[in-house]
């Protein structure tokens, strides 16, 4: 299980890019598979473990709102339930962003996070029965979940920058 | 507390279902896999040899629970003896 760099000459950027875009992917770019097996499986699961427990709908998304409709502004009332209007995530997308902060960790997890995201908005728009297809989960329960999905997030950030930092040496060797 | 998440979770479906985790006796349990998690990434990015991650995530994992643990007892003499007598 040692950890031998090979001589690789992948560019920090891209191993950066590819940890982002699968967790653990840089260190597998640069050599150091085991490494990129335990961070980037722990990463997964965390962020997996996280939905299972508080369901999909504990994503918030910017630019959504609770029914799964886009957030739209209009003499500066902004609502999923206005017909008309600006999309929120376009005309304020910091107002937007900073509506819903536990977006900025998830999404660091990578594009897991907008996969589940586009399941969440989906499961937040009424089905046949006239109910939200997925229950929206409360109190602990959804505290655990966002928990869960924002420190996996933060952990691939590490990830993101510590891969980076080794190819960065590998390449100035 | 397998008994109650078994019986709680009749027709539970992944992802659109939360898991009835919210009786005090189960969700603080859900701190130990976060925790797990926690230590097994940062010991990855700390070590030099993976063989070593292992061991260290390990201990790192317990001390991170004790520590919780002394948290929660030091709040809970702070809510319990001073708090509520006033």
């Amino acid at each position: 299980m040692s950890e031998r760099s090979s001589a690789s000459s992948v560019p920090a950027p891209l191993v950066g890019l590819a940890s982002w875009l699968v967790p653990g992917l840089g260190y597998w770019l640069i050599g150091q598979r085991s490494r990129a097996l335990a961070a980037g499986l722990s990463i997964i699961i965390l962020f997996i473990a996280g939905l299972l427990i508080a369901g999909v709908r504990s994503l918030e998304v910017p630019g959504y709102g609770p029914h799964g409709r886009p957030v739209l502004v209009e003499n500066n009332r902004s609502s999923d339930e206005l017909d008309s209007g600006d999309w929120a995530l376009t005309s304020h997308p910091l107002d937007e962003i900073r509506a819903k902060p536990w977006s900025i960790p998830q999404i660091m997890a990578g594009p897991i996070d907008l996969l589940f995201s586009v399941w969440s908005v989906r499961a937040s728009q009424t089905g046949p029965t006239g109910a939200p297809i997925g229950v929206r989960s409360h109190s602990r329960t959804n505290e655990i979940g966002v928990l869960y999905t924002a420190v996996a997030g933060m952990l691939n950030l590490l990830v993101i920058i510590d891969s980076a930092y080794r190819a960065g040496q590998t390449e100035g060797q | 507390m397998i008994f109650h998440l078994l019986a709680q979770s009749a027709g539970y479906r992944p992802f659109l279902d939360p898991l009835p985790v919210w009786p005090n006796y189960i969700w603080p349990w859900l701190v130990v896999p976060l925790c797990a998690a926690v230590s097994i990434v940062y010991k990855s990015i700390r070590c030099r040899s993976m063989s070593r991650v292992p061991r260290e995530a390990l201990s790192i994992t317990f001390w991170i629970l004790l520590g919780l643990a002394a948290a929660a007892v030091v709040l809970a003499v702070l809510v319990r003896g001073i708090v509520e007598r006033q």
